[in-house]
């Protein structure tokens, strides 16, 4: 094994950088991947970059530089209302549920055990939207988006396990059934949408779509208060996570308790996707994309999912933006751009077998 | 915490009973079994499919709750145990084990040192030692850095093994470690793990094939229908009305001039 050797001696695995020392008397080791580490920061710059841009263009274009000046204020009047006021919310919205979509997708593929098992394919972004809709339209239901999409998650979420009978299938009875749940819930959005006046309906609209433009502040206030302390325990079940990879019963003999740890991460990933549909709508692809990228960039030795949450941020804003230029003033909806993207890649997985299983 | 390695542990099972199935429909597998495995030694368990022999593996290593009885490691009932503390000391490991794609032996090998660390306490001299200390065991030091998928069906059981050994527990449970593997990568691994029972670990495996059972195994478990039907040294419990009660087999027994283990020759199926 080649080694490097840290400063109390001990000499790292190829591939990790180990930090180690002495606090408080106690002994301490941290091992870090530097191939995460290194695809962490790229997408971290990306991230920033991609930032920088959303807050710069526009109807109205600013220099990166104005963007940044608007940003903290000290720029012409002009340019820090729009950045502030128009755009950082917009921006802030497209990063942050871009990161939950995707973290939710990690876990949800890591749990079982399959590339494909996204929220937004087991039909997980549709309970949500209906039933966000249904709290849009108005159908008697005191509820704001946010709490009406979490019930629509867990709903959809218990239905799907109820027919597919077992938590950790590996198989593809779990992904059918779940396609089946999506599908009746978006017939039930469409059926709600049509029983409406127009103008509801309309208001309604962009949570069937999936867009950042209609963004409710008051979804994107829950979601941000959701996805801190979810980022915080997907960190905590990481190295779980890495090892409920192999099989329960190898996370079991190495002394973790799987299926706690598999319900965890699940209802965790279906809460952070619930509260990101509460904000945009089913953008269900970037939890396809975002992980699959991240494990392109990150290393195999563990789950990336700091990776998969900046990937996620990355191509929400990414999609945003290009969805606000392609046609402007004409704006495509986010959700329709990471369509037009995540279709081929999902056709891709589906075709490439070793592709199905992580 | 003391050198896991060099204590003895026991493991027994007392009037467990297993079941699969749900509500009413719960039928029972094993019922009031009894075993003790001897410790230092390597134990096969053995019978016909579906005898439930794989259940018990499954149930000795708490993978599978008992619906009643209970399974004891060193005297305590392993459903007390917390699942940590069970796992520095018996490894586990199961049928036809998949590792997610592109680890490395030396990785997947590390993996055996979790039940030992901490979220901050990841990788100490002593964690290098054991894994180094468990490539050798296994011969792999050669192959350390390669990835687990280029390596042939018995490199990567022995890399399996391996992660157990780096578990450093004095009990190993395996479930058909040769299944699927040619003779020259089953002897390999045979003679790895009566390697390991030299060093004083107790090994206790699932074997589908009784010739292989009666070569490398100290202590033979017969199984059939959920109940032992015979337990003890390979050349004392298997004789002729044995292998026709398990397998409906008839055959000639001889002694291997080597080892000295029964040997089954002629066989036929009865009718």
């Amino acid at each position: 094994m080649t080694c490097s050797a840290d400063r109390d001696g001990v000499p790292a695995p190829a591939g990790f950088r180990r930090l180690g020392g002495v606090v408080c008397g106690r002994e301490y080791s941290l091992l870090i991947d530097r191939r995460a580490a290194l695809a962490n920061l790229l997408l971290l710059a990306a991230v920033l970059l991609v930032a920088v841009l959303a807050l710069s263009l526009c109807s109205i274009t600013l220099s990166p530089r104005q963007a940044l000046a608007g940003l903290f204020g000290t720029g012409e009047a002009i340019h820090v209302f729009v950045v502030q006021e128009l755009r950082l919310v917009r921006l802030m919205a497209g990063l942050a549920t871009g990161a939950a979509f995707s973290l939710a997708g990690c876990l949800m593929q890591t749990v079982a055990r399959n590339r494909l098992a996204t929220p937004g394919i087991i039909g997980i972004d549709n309970g949500a939207t209906a039933f966000a809709v249904a709290s849009v339209v108005g159908l008697g239901v005191g509820l704001a988006p946010p709490p009406m999409a979490l019930a629509g998650a867990a709903t959809a979420t218990v239905v799907t396990f109820a027919l597919a009978c077992d938590v950790g299938t590996r198989g593809y009875r779990f992904i059918v059934a779940g396609i089946g749940v999506g599908a009746v819930f978006g017939a039930l959005t469409q059926l709600l949408m049509m029983r409406v006046a127009i103008d509801v309906a309309n208001a309604a609209y962009p949570w069937t779509v999936g867009s950042l433009n209609a963004r409710n502040s008051e979804a994107l206030r829950w979601l941000l208060i959701g996805l801190l302390p979810g980022f915080a325990v997907a960190l905590r079940l990481a190295r779980a996570l890495t090892i409920l990879r192999f099989s329960d019963a190898i996370a079991r003999g190495l002394g973790y308790r799987a299926s706690a740890c598999r319900h965890a991460a699940l209802a965790l990933s279906v809460t952070l996707t619930a509260l990101a549909v509460a904000v945009a709508g089913p953008v269900g692809l970037v939890a396809l994309i975002g992980p699959e990228m991240a494990r392109r960039l990150s290393s195999p030795r563990g789950v990336p999912l700091t990776a998969a949450m900046l990937a996620g941020a990355l191509l929400m804003t990414l999609a945003d933006l290009v969805g606000r230029l392609l046609l402007a003033p004409i704006e495509v909806p986010v959700g329709i751009v990471t369509a037009i993207v995540g279709a081929p890649l999902l056709l891709w997985m589906l075709l490439r077998p070793e592709a199905r299983l992580t | 915490m003391s050198e896991a390695n060099d204590t003895v542990s026991t493991l027994a099972a007392s009037r467990l009973t297993l079941g699969y199935g749900r509500g009413r429909a719960r039928r029972p597998v094993i019922a009031g079994l009894d075993l003790s495995l001897p410790p230092g030694r390597v134990t096969a368990i053995v019978g016909p499919n579906g005898c439930g022999k794989s259940t018990l593996l499954a149930g000795l290593a708490r993978l599978h709750a008992p619906d009643g009885g209970a399974v004891l490691l060193d005297g305590h009932d392993i459903r007390r145990l917390p699942v940590r503390e069970m796992a520095r000391r018996l490894a586990l490991l199961p049928q036809e084990a998949q590792a997610p794609e592109g680890l490395t032996v030396a990785e997947l090998i590390r993996f055996g040192r979790q039940p030992h660390q901490r979220l901050f306490q990841q990788w100490s001299a002593r964690d290098r030692r054991i894994v180094d200390e468990a490539l050798t065991a296994a011969d792999l030091h050669e192959l350390a850095d390669r990835p687990l998928e280029a390596m042939s069906g018995g490199q990567r059981q022995r890399a399996w093994i391996a992660m157990a050994i780096a578990q450093q527990t004095p009990l190993l449970l395996l479930d058909e470690p040769t299944a699927a593997l040619d003779l020259g990568h089953q002897l390999e691994v045979f003679e790895l793990l009566r390697g390991l029972a030299a060093t004083g670990k107790t090994l206790a495996m699932v074997v589908h094939d009784l010739a292989s059972a009666c070569r490398f195994a100290d202590y033979l478990v017969a199984m059939k229908e959920g109940a032992i039907v015979a337990a003890g040294a390979p050349r004392e419990v298997v004789t002729q009305q044995l292998v026709r009660d398990l397998y409906g087999v008839e055959c000639t027994l001889l002694e291997d001039p080597i080892t000295g283990s029964p040997v089954l020759t002629g066989l036929r199926a009865l009718k």
